[in-house]
């Protein structure tokens, strides 16, 4: 076996005098499926920021398949093959939901403006190809039906799967997945795990993914990190994370009787 | 006749600003409020070449160089501006492109070659209805064509949501710029034309008053709709003359009744007269098939 797709060393992350995140390592290998945890303001989506560009580490090294990716701008991670969903849905909501899905295809097109602006031959074969492939996508996530649609229009599950549909769509090899269940109710989080777990065997990814709902991550997830104050606290898999006195003391908090 | 003619070729001209300045702040979503200046750029550049240096070829070939130096040149100043402005976002982006406007205002009126403060003079009248509309043709054509392929897609992804579109592999800041400079390209064509239709230009002919109209305009018609640029230019180069026309009260009260007709439409309808949609002719021709 090769080492981890993804490694951060000692991440660390300052705001101010506020520690967001603290000497935080990670490491996700090939097809794996990971998930971090840990309660509100944890620094869990300050990780997925880091990993993908948005912010860049205080300290410390993310390695990306042995490349240092520190400096990187958020464009290059997602062409080095890193694609995120947010907590907060971001789709693009003036645009028909296969734009959306178009769009995610951008860094594979390689026709110019001017042979946009002429309609050349190279253009035409250029987006008939992206346009079956997103109709390709957009069949897996069940919403070829609603291509026209604009994405605002759609309602807020399907927002949530497009959202997924739309990071797959840059063909990454590792996804990261913030709150993918967020308000989702208990039988499309149960479809939502399936998913999961479908995607992960059939695009032949690793999934790194923050959840709150402890079910889906129990059930989805084979190695859990948990993460409290900016800190790690735990790793391990699902059943040594529930048993952990750390990570129960995290999110319930201690008994004063003992 | 020639009132109308004149009429006409305004709106033309004011179409192509509208058109390229909703490029850039309908579709790629970024306040400007600088078009004046690349359209002073182009018709000033634009005169100087047919006065100082024309080719020694037929008139209308000449005129097709004379845009092509103007537009070219607002572009290039449109990459100048664009580079440290785009960095800006929202308020601070419109006031400083606002200043490089009246910068580039004030360096003129300071030029001498161009009659500064006088005005550019005896413009050789190469440019007539005909040529100005096939410039029309041309912006709409270019600019909605590039707006259907993968950079008009990354530019739209912009205005929607900048981080999403960084996440997805896409340049933003790069995309920001192409739409600025295609924008401002086709800001100093029209500016070419202008001069070479009015014969005589002066500084103050493009202050910051005329970015603001030229706003108002791509508001008016639906900021992101190509559209209700073209619609909105035409409405709003039209509207005072034909309150002029409306007899002696409608007429001295004529700015009082634009300027409330413009809040009018903006309470009744704020995202414009086409929203973000287009005209279609043939989904419409469909429509009514059907």
């Amino acid at each position: 076996m090769s080492g981890p797709i993804l490694h951060t060393k000692n991440i660390t992350m300052r705001f101010g005098g506020l520690m967001a995140v603290d000497q935080v390592q990670l490491k996700v290998f090939k097809n794996d499926l990971v998930g971090i945890i840990g309660p509100n303001g944890a620094g869990k989506t300050t990780v997925f920021n880091m990993i993908t560009g948005i912010y860049t580490p205080s300290a410390g090294e993310i390695i990306l398949q042995d490349k240092n990716i520190n400096n990187e701008r958020a464009y290059t991670i997602s062409k080095l093959g890193v694609a995120r969903t947010f907590q907060n849905i971001r789709l693009f909501k003036d645009l028909s939901v296969i734009d959306n899905i178009r769009l995610a295809g951008h860094q594979k097109l390689t026709y110019s403006g001017i042979s946009s602006i002429l309609r050349t031959k190279n253009f035409k074969e250029q987006e008939e190809k992206l346009t079956e492939k997103a109709i390709k996508l957009l069949k897996i996530f069940k919403l070829e039906d609603k291509k026209d649609f604009l994405a605002r229009n759609l309602p807020y599950g399907k927002q949530r799967r497009l959202e997924i549909a739309r990071a797959l769509a840059t063909d990454p090899k590792l996804l990261l997945l913030d709150e993918p269940a967020a308000g989702m109710n208990p039988k499309e989080t149960r479809e939502l795990s399936d998913l999961i777990i479908w995607l992960r065997d059939y695009f032949k990814i690793a999934i790194l993914l923050i959840e709150h709902d402890m079910g889906l991550v129990m059930n989805v997830c084979e190695r859990i990190y948990v993460l409290d104050y900016g800190k790690l606290i735990a790793e391990g898999n699902p059943s040594e994370i529930q048993n952990n006195p750390k990570v129960i003391e995290a999110y319930l908090g201690t008994s004063e009787v003992d | 006749m020639d009132y109308l003619a004149h009429l006409t070729l305004n709106c033309g001209i004011f179409i192509i600003l509208a058109v390229s300045l909703n490029l850039i702040n309908g579709m790629a979503g970024q306040f400007s409020l600088g078009h004046a200046g690349f359209w002073a750029i182009g018709a000033y550049t634009g005169a100087a070449f047919s006065t100082f240096a024309p080719l020694p070829i037929p008139d209308w070939m000449n005129l097709l160089v004379g845009c092509g130096v103007g537009g070219i040149s607002a572009s290039i100043a449109g990459v100048l501006i664009g580079i440290p402005c785009l960095r800006l976002r929202g308020d601070y982006l419109a006031i400083a492109t606002l200043g490089f406007s009246e910068i580039i205002r004030l360096i003129i009126i300071n030029m001498d070659v161009v009659g500064g403060p006088r005005g550019f003079t005896n413009i050789p009248k190469w440019a007539n209805l005909g040529w100005v509309y096939l410039w029309v043709v041309i912006t709409i054509l270019v600019i909605s064509n590039l707006m259907k392929g993968t950079h008009g897609r990354a530019i739209i992804s912009i205005r929607e949501d900048e981080i999403a579109a960084e996440s997805l592999g896409i340049n933003t800041f790069k995309y920001k710029l192409l739409a600025f400079v295609v924008g401002s390209g086709f800001a100093g064509v029209a500016g070419a034309l202008f001069a070479y239709s009015q014969q005589f230009i002066h500084p103050n002919g493009f202050n910051f008053l005329w970015s603001v109209i030229i706003l108002l305009m791509i508001i008016l018609g639906g900021l992101g709709s190509i559209t209700g640029a073209v619609v909105g230019a035409i409405i709003l180069t039209l509207l005072p003359e034909v309150l002029r026309l409306m007899g002696p009260t409608i007429s001295e009260w004529r700015m009082v009744i634009y300027s409330l007709l413009l809040i009018l439409l903006m309470l009744w309808r704020p995202q414009g007269i086409f929203g973000k949609h287009e005209f279609k002719i043939f989904s419409l021709i469909k429509r009514l098939k059907t």
